[in-house]
């Protein structure tokens, strides 16, 4: 009765004053939205470790409340994201799984080995499947934050780990499909390590790969965090590799050629396991298609004949060796339903063929050649032709000094194919021949007009493509016959029609200029041969003259005003904007200036 | 070698090594070890008493050989005089000794005697190691182990070059049966019989060929003849009805195999990757969670990461010097260097940091949605009008006061507004009504006013002005009659003077 008559009374209080709360029983406003992380795993009931490990897995980051309550060195979270971990059946098999370790741990501590071992074999475990669903509910949210997703593995994949080979597949699947549909756009050769960009469904994912060496471990690295971290990614990346496999009608996870497997050649065996995929399908295609396709088919028969004659030359015979000679007539067949740049990429390594020697970045190479329609081998076992075939092009080697040399090839180094991918041209090989200092490797991640500085070898290259572009122009209508014509074929991959129309544009507003700027001088020269308007021009010369100093000032008196006029916070905004601005172009004198030593100094 | 062979004998000497496994060097030099493996036969010799004297096979090495040899060559004496106590042995040395005698020297068959007579003796033979039953490396670092009877110290075998251990090894065919053994500080050869023992152990077979496991089992217990059982005692209960407890434990199984507690087919292993993102257009579903903030990318490496930049962006020695006068957090992270070939470049140190702080920066750090402004900054300014356009005074004429001859030097505002004074080069000052443009005084002097100015004290309506060299003060007569004595008595002076009041 009594506690009735209390909470009646309790009501009509809050009633009547509506902000009324007793002393610690309820709070509004930023006090009620965030907590702190002490608050967090108190009420979570979990450990520092376990709280780290979820956040991790869920997704869920601090955020920055307006009003920080329990003072500024404090980390915050939204009381609604912890309730989204508290509700995760995920915490409760966090729990079980630390139940069941230490039942292990007693059977061990009583010496009962028996027991712990039969422990052992079923532990809890957990999937993150629905995580990963929750997390990116559409496939494009799964593209557009697998950038770190994929430096991660890729890092992974080059330590000394136990479970290195399982994500080291994951990464050479991945590496497999970009290659096979040609969605490598860049390729940037770091002190790092090797930067790719590749395009996946309209996303832009770049991603780091270090170099083929010893990694060193630092001590002052967690790497329980790292290794949390690198399971959410493997399994994330399993189910986008899924995806994209599925898209392309290849089964995943694909079954490799153990031979290769064993020789470390895991993106050979993927890529002839996608392409022999892919065949099958197209092959199916075909026995359902009408006339003019059969007719392709059979001279598709006959080129593959050929191919293997000639294959049949070579002495290193693999098996399946067919099935990449017919990868090429069948990439010629889906050509159509592929974007612009994707046509372009697969076209720029066409026709060629390069030879890897022993020293040159195998891995990257054999990844990026394919990528931009190259034929690629390399010195080692399972290699699908030796050094001695004559139909290679190119051979990349990374030596001081090549001993044999074959005539009918081109020795460069590595970063010539790479330079070629973030130009979109073939670049003439003589500066990148065997022994010398290659150019200078710009990075294609940069714009070099809103950077405000363009080195040399980008103004060189624009100069060679403008070149190109100049040949092209005159011949608009070329036949897809000649398409073998190196020179057509580079205008016709690389440089569009647009482009080639706003140069020409460009042209002519510069011979315009020029006209007129003769058209004075000679005007000056004969004298004034209209006088009203020399005495116009005169005058306005005059005023010009008079008026410099004074319209300086009013400039900056202007300014001056309009800086007192600003808001507070925008003023603060110019500021900042001005420090940053003026820290550019501070660079960009710095590197004027190193470049005007050096050239005094040679 | 030491000591001189007659060639007679050379050839079975060299048979003897070979079967050693070691050059003919080194069996001279390990007189004693040699001993190991022939020292059965050394002993059953003794037994008989034939020959070899005790001290000179201890005391020289070489000795031995020479013993040895000549018990070699004289098997068939020497078992012809020892008292051998088996028969069968006797005549397999006999025989032994008549097929060497031969010279085709069978190291098989002398094998075999060799390790038929070990087996009889072998309780005989006493170790040759006399520290007896404590840890060998006590005696790690002495060059003896033990003493034999005499008092004489038992000097170890000399420590072999690994190299030439091998070496002897590798040529030896029968390598494989040679074990070192550390107590006696040995090699022993095992034979072809002990060889066999071991692989017949270790294939888990009884160690002697001739053992049957199998054999038909005797009974040797007499049961036809017996009146009595051996117990009297009845059958119990237990032997002819199920058990309780095999039941009750028997249930419980059943039970739990029906709940499915217990499985005995392991579950069936499902693909771990499988379509996770089927249909993208039932996904667009609004969930009642916070909005996620997706992280910013890591920033695109700039042409200076190159692992071959220009030359430019390659800071000079004294720039990176330069670097360290910097506050710590101004120091440029990354400092760009050149290398002329790929080949060259080496592994980046702080690969496995620079990820570990991304991952830091992923789950640490707090994340704001921020709005990127990418304006121009000047479009911030407010846009002001232009001087050209600002007119702070009024631009048309209102009123004219006319009444001046030459021009206005001075004017000069009376506090209340109402009155204007002008002092003019004519010489002439002026009080003008501001609103109806009246001239309401007006005052001459010979020379050219410079300034007027009002008394800013509104009781005392009173015009200073200079005129050439001299000031004046001037009643202008405004106000009523109680502020014109006031002024009066202000500004009283003796009439006589008035003209000469300049100070």
């Amino acid at each position: 009765m009594t506690k009735k008559d209390t909470a009646k009374k309790t009501v009509a209080k809050l009633k009547k004053n509506k902000h009324y709360r007793p002393a610690g029983k309820k709070r509004e406003g930023n006090a009620a939205r965030y907590m702190t992380r002490s608050q967090a795993i108190k009420q979570l009931q979990v450990n520092l470790s376990v709280f780290r490990k979820l956040c991790i897995l869920k997704g869920v980051f601090p955020r920055e409340p307006k009003k920080k309550v329990k003072g500024n060195n404090q980390t915050y979270y939204h009381v609604k994201d912890i309730a989204f971990i508290q509700h995760d059946p995920l915490l409760e098999k966090l729990r079980e799984q630390r139940a069941y370790q230490k039942k292990i741990h007693k059977a061990l501590a009583k010496k009962n080995e028996d027991l712990a071992t039969r422990l052992r074999t079923r532990e809890p475990s957990y999937t993150l499947d629905r995580l990963i669903r929750e997390r990116y509910p559409k496939f494009v949210d799964a593209l557009r934050d697998l950038d770190d997703c994929l430096s991660m593995v890729h890092l992974f994949a080059a330590l000394p780990a136990v479970e290195r080979l399982k994500i080291n597949v994951l990464s050479h699947e991945w590496q497999a499909y970009v290659a096979r549909c040609h969605k490598l756009r860049k390729v940037f050769v770091s002190v790092k390590g090797i930067y790719y960009q590749a395009e996946v469904e309209g996303q832009k994912i770049t991603w780091l790969a270090p170099h083929a060496m010893q990694q060193v471990l630092p001590d002052d690295v967690n790497f329980s965090v790292m290794l949390t971290f690198v399971e959410f990614y493997e399994t994330l990346l399993g189910f986008v590799n899924f995806r994209l496999y599925h898209s392309i009608s290849v089964k995943y996870p694909p079954i490799l050629d153990p031979r290769l497997e064993a020789l470390a050649a895991d993106l050979y065996a993927l890529t002839r396991y996608m392409n022999g995929n892919t065949k099958r399908i197209s092959e199916e295609q075909e026995s359902g298609s009408t006339k003019p396709e059969h007719t392709r088919g059979q001279l598709e028969g006959a080129q593959f004949e050929e191919s293997e004659l000639r294959l049949s030359q070579l002495q290193h015979q693999l098996p399946s060796n067919e099935d990449r000679a017919l990868m090429h007539l069948i990439e010629e067949d889906d050509d159509n339903d592929d974007d612009e740049d994707t046509k372009k990429c697969k076209k720029l390594f066409k026709n060629m063929k390069f030879y890897l020697s022993r020293e040159v970045p195998r891995e990257s190479l054999l990844f990026v050649i394919p990528a931009f329609g190259g034929v690629v081998s390399w010195e080692g076992d399972a290699a699908p032709f030796t050094e001695a075939d004559q139909s290679i092009t190119h051979q990349i080697v990374d030596r001081p000094s090549q001993g044999h040399m074959y005539l009918s090839r081109e020795y460069i180094q590595p970063q010539w194919i790479y330079d070629c991918i973030n130009f979109g041209v073939i670049l003439e090989a003589h500066r990148y021949l065997v022994g010398r200092v290659p150019p200078p490797h710009l990075s294609p991640f940069v714009d070099n007009e809103a950077e405000g500085y363009f080195p040399d070898y980008a103004e060189t290259i624009k100069r060679f493509e403008a070149a190109a572009k100049n040949e092209v122009l005159p011949m608009p209508g070329v036949g897809k016959d000649d398409l073998d014509d190196p020179q057509l074929l580079l205008a016709e991959g690389y440089l569009s029609r647009t482009e080639a129309i706003e140069v020409a544009e460009r042209k002519k507003e510069r011979a315009t200029s020029e006209k007129q700027y003769l058209e004075d001088l000679k005007q000056e020269v004969q004298g004034h041969p209209d006088a009203t308007a020399s005495i116009a021009v005169e005058g306005a010369q005059v005023e010009e003259e008079s008026s410099r100093p004074h319209l300086e000032q009013v400039a900056e008196d202007t300014d001056g005003t309009a800086l007192m006029m600003m808001s507070r916070r925008n003023r603060g905004l110019f500021k900042a904007m001005k420090i940053a601005k003026d820290k550019k172009k501070a660079k960009v004198e710095k590197l004027k200036q190193r470049k005007k030593q050096i050239a005094e100094s040679t | 070698m030491g000591v001189s062979i007659p060639p007679k004998e050379a050839d079975r000497l060299k048979n003897i090594v070979d079967e050693n496994g070691g050059s003919s060097d080194e069996f001279d030099s390990e007189g004693e070890a040699s001993e190991g493996s022939e020292v059965s036969e050394v002993a059953t010799e003794e037994d008989g008493g034939s020959s070899g004297d005790e001290d000179a096979s201890t005391s020289d090495g070489s000795g031995l050989v020479d013993d040895e040899d000549e018990n070699e060559g004289s098997e068939e004496g020497a078992d012809a005089n020892g008292s051998s106590s088996d028969d069968e042995k006797a005549s397999a040395s006999v025989d032994d000794g008549l097929e060497s005698g031969e010279g085709s020297g069978d190291s098989d068959s002398e094998r075999s005697e060799v390790a038929e007579e070990s087996d009889s003796s072998e309780d005989e033979v006493a170790p040759r190691n006399t520290i007896g039953d404590v840890p060998l490396e006590w005696y790690k670092d002495e060059q003896h182990i033990g003493y034999d009877i005499k008092g004489k110290k038992i000097t170890k075998k000399e420590r072999q070059d690994k190299l030439d251990s091998f070496l002897a090894s590798v040529d030896d065919s029968k390598n494989w049966r040679k074990i070192y053994d550390d107590y006696n500080d040995e090699d022993v050869e095992l034979t072809k019989a002990e060889a066999k023992m071991i692989s017949r152990l270790l294939n888990g077979k009884a160690p002697h060929a001739d053992f049957d496991p199998y054999a038909p089992y005797v009974d040797w217990f007499k049961w036809d003849d017996a009146i009595h059982p051996l117990s009297n005692a009845p059958e119990p209960k237990r032997r002819f009805i199920p058990s309780k407890w095999e039941a009750k434990k028997v249930v419980k199984y059943v039970r739990a195999i029906r709940k499915g507690l217990i499985k005995f087919e392991k579950p069936k292993e499902e693909p771990r990757f499988y379509m996770l993102w089927g249909d993208d257009s039932g996904a667009a579903d609004k969930t009642n969670h916070l909005s996620y903030i997706p992280a910013p990318k890591p920033k695109l490496p700039g042409h200076e990461e190159s692992y071959n930049p220009s030359l430019e962006y390659i800071p000079t020695q004294e720039e990176i010097n330069s670097y360290q006068l910097m506050y710590e957090e101004d120091r440029p992270k990354f400092i760009p260097k050149r290398f002329t070939s790929m080949r060259s470049i080496p592994a980046y140190e702080d690969a496995v940091k620079d990820s570990f702080e991304r991952c830091l920066d992923l789950y640490l750090c707090p994340r704001v949605r921020k709005k990127r402004i990418n304006i121009d900054p000047e479009s911030l300014k407010p846009k002001l009008p232009s001087r050209k356009d600002l007119k702070p005074y009024p631009s048309t004429c209102y009123m004219e006061y006319i009444g001046h001859k030459g021009p206005v030097v001075s004017i000069s505002t009376e506090f209340s507004g109402e009155w204007i004074a002008s002092g003019s080069t004519d010489g002439t000052v002026r009080i003008w009504e501001v609103e109806s443009g009246r001239c309401r005084k007006v005052w001459e002097f010979d020379e050219a006013v410079q300034y007027v100015a009002w008394n800013p004290m509104p009781e005392f309506p009173i015009l200073a002005i200079s005129v050439g060299q001299d000031a004046y003060l001037l009643n202008t007569g405004l106000g009523n009659e109680e502020t014109q004595r006031k002024v009066g008595e202000l500004l009283h002076v003796e009439a006589a003077k008035v003209s000469d009041d300049s100070s």
